[in-house]
């Protein structure tokens, strides 16, 4: 039967950050990342127009 | 009848929350699937009692002879697994591990060693040894298992043919004995072994090989242990649970590192911290935070900027 693999496979040793008592994985900090852009975004983005009334 | 609530004079919107749950279940439905088709998910191979003994049998024998002797981390344990004095994590006077009690009682001789290599047939040496063993007074078996155990820790590698000889009773058949079942994988059916149809209680086997240093060496090399902020890491490339960061960042400081009692500190000190964030609208200062840091300011600044001009 064939299997098929997942296009990007991260199932190898991970990669961590050391810096001074916080250790974080680089995997960890890449989704913290996204979602500090994401909140950022959601702030500055203007919101869709819609009808207003008054 | 006069309610003293006034109602808002100001500019008012349109929203439609119906439409935006729809729209927000779609989008996170789509990448959940988009995201899952791409990285997949974890894949690291269940450690097995047979997996553990095939991979580290001197460790698997050393463990065996602890839970022969009452040493290991299970036998040790206190509450829920057996009335260990002292054993128990504490918040001052208040016990927590002891308010259930006893709820799951192992008896790690009976329950790890002896009552599965019972089931072994046809193994005259066994038979012997295990009568032996049951026919000896608890002072003399004790006496077996913990000179054992002695001697196999200061072998080297921990390897059971490089023990020296000495008075050890039946302990060594039994545990090459449990070795051998352990390896065959016959260990883990007879732990698994209980009332109901479907095996669903890893209870026994998890304790037993949490006991040994195989499954905390694998963990560690994961970056899964306590004090690698394991709690927040997966295995592998993929992103763990980083919303525990606090509660495991706790786990890396002083007085918490170093503590005997640090679960139960940890869980004190985040059920406090989680009250005071229930609680910030009644916090003094907290509740100003807003008003310092005006960030509703940038989200709604039509708004303010309407009402200024």
């Amino acid at each position: 039967m064939l299997v098929m693999g997942a296009p990007i496979n991260l199932n190898h040793p991970g990669h961590y950050v050391h810096w001074g008592v916080i250790q974080i994985s680089v995997a960890n900090l890449v989704v913290i990342s996204v979602m500090v852009v994401l909140f950022v975004l959601a702030m500055l983005l203007p919101f869709p127009k819609g009808r207003n009334r008054r | 009848m006069t309610t003293g609530v006034t109602k808002w004079a100001g500019r008012t919107r349109e929203y439609d929350l119906v439409k935006e749950f729809v729209v927000a279940l779609v989008v996170v439905s789509v990448l959940t699937v988009a995201l899952a088709a791409v990285f997949s998910s974890p894949d690291e191979k269940q450690i097995t009692i047979s997996t553990w003994s095939r991979g580290a049998p001197n460790d698997f024998v050393l463990t065996a002879a602890t839970e022969l002797d009452g040493t290991s981390g299970t036998a040790t344990y206190g509450a829920p697994y057996n009335h260990t004095p002292d054993a128990a994590q504490k918040i001052g006077p208040v016990s927590l591990q002891h308010i259930a009690g006893v709820t799951h009682p192992i008896d790690t001789v009976a329950d790890f060693v002896v009552g599965p290599l019972t089931g072994v047939p046809a193994d005259a040496a066994l038979a012997a040894a295990l009568a032996q063993w049951q026919g000896a007074a608890a002072g003399q078996q004790q006496k077996w298992a913990s000179g054992y155990d002695d001697a196999l820790s200061k072998a080297t590698d921990n390897d059971p043919a490089q023990v020296k000889s000495g008075d050890y009773g039946p302990v060594p058949v039994m545990l090459t004995r449990l070795l051998t079942m352990a390896q065959s994988g016959g260990l883990d059916g007879a732990l698994l072994a209980q009332k109901q149809f479907f095996a669903t209680d890893y209870t026994k086997p998890l304790l037993f090989i949490a006991d040994g240093s195989y499954l905390e060496d694998r963990a560690r090399a994961q970056h899964l242990g306590g004090d690698q902020w394991g709690m927040m890491n997966e295995t592998g490339n993929y992103p763990g649970q980083a919303w525990l960061w606090l509660y495991t960042f706790w786990y890396q400081v002083k007085p918490f590192s170093t503590s005997g009692n640090a679960d139960a500190l940890v869980w004190g000190l985040m059920a406090l911290l989680s009250l005071a964030l229930v609680l910030v609208p009644f916090i003094p200062g907290v509740r100003s935070i807003p008003r310092w840091v005006p960030i509703h300011r940038l989200i709604w600044r039509d708004y303010y900027r309407g009402i200024r001009t």
